[in-house]
């Protein structure tokens, strides 16, 4: 119900009561009204009869003569008097009976004119007295008895009155349930409403409104809601931005601090390649001239020690040039492939490693993963690595996943995990560092920052994911068709 | 042919480095020259033609690269090797586009640099000949062509 009926019909309720109660009290004054003209009357009535008969006396016993007089008085105004209560009378006695008595009174009248003529009838005036009892009988008959309707009265007045006391109180009390309700009915929603605002301009947004119903407050309470929803829509999609952001930014930043430790490297490999050329070139030398010397002491010793240098130059040249190429801006050679069958590819090379080791390596290839452009060998290289770090990372017996799939259209996946001991929390952010490695001093610590280069290069993302305890797992996004 | 001596014109700034190679070369039968920058090398080069030019890119005055450039003007039949410790896989490209013959990285292998100086060699020869062929049949402009390649 709208809140206007609501209202309307709080008013129409007491309109009711009022015009209600006026009817009740107007039919309740007209009874007691009319109860009181009829009594009023028919007290005339007794009245006049009663003087009638003062009257008669005065003539009959002591011939009064003006009584006559006084007598014609009191008769007109007794049929007048009758004639008031006409209806009444009828009702009580029926119209014969009041023909009669209207009859009487004419004989009476009569009766007593003879008499005032001639006072010395006895037979009329015996016939007078007679008449006039039974005249002042009827009049008893009727009138008489109507003395007691004020107490009647009296009675019907009281009851009427706790009645309309008892009426008005209920009244009263059913007015106030319904109004009550109807104010509720409106307040309470409205209340709640506010409370919701208050919720969502708190932050939660995730109150809804349960008002149901036709009125204005349901439909607003409807309104909130759908408001409700866009805002809470509104602020997923904008949490997922953020987050989105958060996340883009910590690649950049990662990147970037990659990039940068890139370029520090190559500028440290380029520095000392040149003293490096001369120390390699200085042993060599020396190599040299042992070499075609005659025999002397220690010569096989100097030549050992001479070969260390070298070696030791070696393994710099490694590094640099390991360094030199992450900074390297090769073309890659892009060519459609399957994804898969390189995959599977690095499986077979690593086939007699796995063996050793009794690694089961499962992998999970979906048949209808579309082909992609890339670098097939630098893909092969990057995928080697990491397998390779697995296979070092598991135990005897331990396992490797590979497995591909897309991450949206334009994106392939190769998800690398193995259940080895993992990398502690701290340190897999380090991962893609250069120098760093978690293998002591077998590792170079160039292997995944050189992938993470190569794979950056390729357009895509290398990330890992890791815990003590419980493997690593990598990931490398590749475009589907990266344009370089 | 391939008896005849190497001639080797080694151009680097760093002279420890490049004194000791010359040596070291020469200890395996090549015939060595050592000039310490680009300026040098190119008045060399003008003098006397060397077979194979084994040239750092990052020296002060004439860079490197500047010298390939002009050698290869001067001298299309000279073969250059760049041999640096500097070196991207932009400049390996580029080198290689203004006719450098090969692009090594310091510190090398003296035998891998002997390999690629006498590979060098007999691509120099083989060019000459060729060209000596197409002369020889009236074909100057294939002849000229051959030698301009690289430019």
């Amino acid at each position: 119900m709208k809140i206007k009926n609501k209202l309307l019909v709080g008013f129409g309720f007491y309109t009711l009561l009022a015009v209600a109660m006026g009817c009740f009290m107007y039919l309740e004054l007209h009874t007691i009204i009319s109860r009181l003209a009829y009594v009023k009357s028919a007290d005339d009535i007794v009245n006049n009869a009663l003087e009638t008969r003062r009257y008669e006396k005065n003539l009959l016993l002591f011939n009064d003569k003006g009584a006559i007089n006084e007598l014609d008085h009191y008769i007109t105004l007794l049929r007048k008097n009758i004639g008031v209560l006409k209806k009444e009378i009828v009702k009580k006695i029926g119209a014969q009976e009041f023909a009669k008595l209207s009859g009487q009174i004419d004989e009476y009248e009569q009766s007593i004119h003879a008499i005032a003529r001639n006072p010395a009838d006895k037979g009329l005036i015996e016939k007078v007295r007679i008449i006039a009892r039974e005249i002042q009988a009827t009049i008893d008959a009727v009138a008489g008895g109507e003395r007691a309707s004020i107490d009647y009265l009296l009675a019907h007045l009281n009851r009427s009155m706790i009645l309309l006391l008892f009426t008005i109180a209920a009244f009263i009390i059913a007015g106030a349930i319904i109004n009550m309700k109807l104010a509720a009915s409106i307040s309470n929603p409205i209340r709640d409403l506010e409370e919701a605002t208050k919720r969502v301009g708190g932050g939660d947004l995730s109150w809804r409104s349960e008002l149901t119903g036709r009125d204005e407050i349901a439909s607003l309470g409807m309104s909130f809601n759908r408001m409700q929803e866009r805002l809470s829509a509104a602020r997923q999609s904008l949490e997922l931005a953020i987050t989105e952001l958060h996340e883009k930014q910590e690649q950049l930043l990662e990147s970037e601090k990659l990039a940068s430790l890139g370029r520090i490297a190559a500028g440290v490999a380029h520095e000392i390649n040149n003293p490096l050329a001369i120390v390699n070139e200085k042993a060599g030398l020396m190599q040299d001239i042992i070499g075609i010397s005659d025999e002397f002491q220690n010569k096989d010793k100097f030549m050992s020690l001479i070969q260390g240098i070298v070696a030791s130059v070696d393994r710099c040249r490694a590094i640099t040039h390991h360094l030199l190429g992450y900074a390297r801006p090769t073309e890659s050679v892009m060519e459609t492939m399957s994804l898969n069958d390189v995959l599977a590819d690095v499986k077979g090379f690593l086939h007699k490693e796995l063996e050793d080791k009794r690694i089961a390596m499962e992998t999970n290839f979906p048949v209808d993963l579309p082909q992609i452009r890339s670098d097939k060998g630098q893909l092969e290289q990057v995928v080697l690595n990491i397998v390779r770090n697995a296979i070092e990372a598991v135990s005897e017996g331990g396992h490797i996943n590979i497995s591909s799939g897309m991450k949206d259209s334009k994106t392939a996946l190769i998800s690398i995990a193995d259940d080895g001991p993992g990398i502690p929390q701290d340190k897999v952010k380090h991962l893609f560092e250069p120098f760093f490695t978690t293998k002591g001093k077998k590792g170079t610590g160039l292997g995944l920052f050189v992938s993470y280069g190569i794979v950056k290069k390729l357009g895509g993302m290398i990330t890992a994911e890791s815990k003590s305890g419980r493997g690593t797992t990598f990931t490398i996004q590749i475009p589907v068709d990266f344009r370089q | 042919m391939s008896k005849k001596e190497i001639k080797v014109l080694l151009v680097d700034d760093e002279v420890e480095f490049v004194d000791t190679l010359g040596q070291r070369l020469k200890m395996r039968g090549l015939k060595v020259d050592i000039v310490y920058d680009g300026e040098q090398a190119l008045s060399f080069v003008k003098k006397t033609a060397p077979d194979v030019i084994v040239l750092d890119l990052k020296m002060p005055g004439l860079d490197g690269m500047e010298v390939l450039r002009e050698v290869k003007k001067l001298k299309p039949d000279v073969q250059v090797i760049i041999l640096t410790g500097h070196g991207t896989d932009k400049d390996d490209e580029q080198a290689r586009k203004l006719g450098g013959f090969d692009f090594i990285r310091k510190p090398a292998d003296i035998d891998l640099l002997v390999v690629k100086i006498k590979e060098a060699f007999s691509e120099k020869i083989e060019r000459a000949m060729t060209a000596i062929t197409f002369a020889e049949a009236g074909v100057f402009e294939t002849a000229e062509r051959i030698i301009k390649k690289d430019e």
